[in-house]
């Protein structure tokens, strides 16, 4: 009976939708790069209509000791759980950085189980600067590589562009 | 030979299918979990207490102040906290008359706390972030220490708890296991 097994088959397809939300969510998945914070990183064509998607490393991602500086990451916004923000890691955990503009201070410390993230794009950038140092716990995922569209395969995100020699010594 | 193996992957199959359905349904839907910790007495107790989760209050959805909530520790992403919001974004809170503020206090400057001044802290919780206290305030580490929490940590919120320390059917109070719900105690005083 054709329908019988139609039906089987499909029940057999539903059972591993788990299976794959699973593997999304905890090891690895894709991203699309919307708007002009990583300029010239990602979305590095100002004209181009079509955005970057990025391959997203997920396992682990939300410990310490995997979070280094000059790492692209996705993480949940402070301001907005809804949204998801694309950034660069300028400071690591115990870390002391210069800030910017809407900042309150001048250097801060970050503490244990943070980062401080910033745009590479820094004057169009929404990032720690308003926010403050961000929890790892808000963090989704780290961009590995450009996997769409083809011409911008192998561009290399490790490049940091952006605010340099941040660092400082404790306050 | 051949069969068995088969056999072998066939449950090993039906495993993995069965541990990500129950992840699945733990992350985003209910979860039943045991509590640890002194810091939400009375409502918890400090040991052996298992509470219901809802997961659609997830990223603080729907969330509001008196709700008792799970989120990941912002200092510490391997470990969880129950506690109750005190707080929702715009609020204006006095942090802690009794201690005052740790948040930019070094841990030398201790013999400077001037107790006026701790009644003279006030933080103003940010966009998308909660305030959040245990309610045991003397043994409790929360906003008070790690500042006001990102509703993106919230995992979801406690809506009932059961006491495996009670008996399975106690008749008097026509419930198993010591189950209570455990609501919003939030009181509008205005």
């Amino acid at each position: 009976m054709p329908s019988q097994k139609a039906f089987r088959y499909s029940l057999i397809t539903l059972t591993w939708i788990p299976v794959i939300m699973t593997i999304n969510d905890n090891v690895c998945h894709v991203a699309k790069i919307e708007g002009s914070s990583m300029r010239p990183t990602l979305n590095a064509n100002e004209r181009s209509i079509s955005s970057d998607w990025v391959f997203l490393w997920k396992f682990n991602c939300k410990k310490a000791f995997n979070l280094n500086r000059d790492d692209i990451i996705l993480f949940k916004s402070p301001m907005d759980p809804n949204k998801v923000y694309c950034k660069r890691i300028k400071g690591i955990q115990y870390d002391s950085v210069k800030t910017r503009h809407p900042y309150p201070r001048s250097v801060v410390n970050i503490p244990r189980n943070h980062v401080w993230v910033e745009g590479d794009n820094v004057f169009h950038s929404v990032d720690s600067n308003n926010f403050g140092s961000l929890s790892t716990g808000l963090v989704v995922g780290k961009a590995i590589k450009v996997i769409w569209p083809p011409s911008r395969w192998g561009a290399d995100l490790q490049l940091s562009t952006g605010r340099q020699n941040i660092l400082t010594t404790r306050e | 030979m051949n069969s068995t193996i088969q056999a072998w992957l066939k449950t090993g199959s039906y495993a993995v299918r069965a541990v990500c359905f129950v992840h699945i349904i733990h992350t985003y839907v209910y979860e039943f979990t045991e509590t640890r910790g002194e810091s939400m007495l009375p409502t918890l107790a400090a040991s052996n207490d298992y509470v219901h989760a809802f997961k659609k209050y997830k990223d603080g959805k729907n969330c509001k102040m008196g709700d008792c909530i799970v989120a990941v520790k912002p200092s510490d992403p391997d470990h969880r906290v129950c506690k109750r919001i005190t707080g929702m974004p715009g609020d204006v809170i006095l942090v802690d008359p009794s201690m005052g503020t740790q948040l930019d206090r070094l841990p030398s400057d201790v013999d400077e706390i001037d107790e006026d001044e701790n009644f003279n802290t006030y933080i103003k919780v940010p966009k998308g972030h909660v305030w959040v206290t245990g309610d045991n305030l003397s043994h409790s580490l929360d906003s008070r220490t790690y500042n006001s929490l990102p509703m993106g940590l919230i995992r979801g919120k406690i809506v009932a708890a059961n006491d495996f320390n009670q008996p399975f059917w106690s008749g008097s109070k026509g419930n198993f296991w010591g189950f209570r719900k455990i609501g919003n105690s939030f009181v509008n005083e205005d």
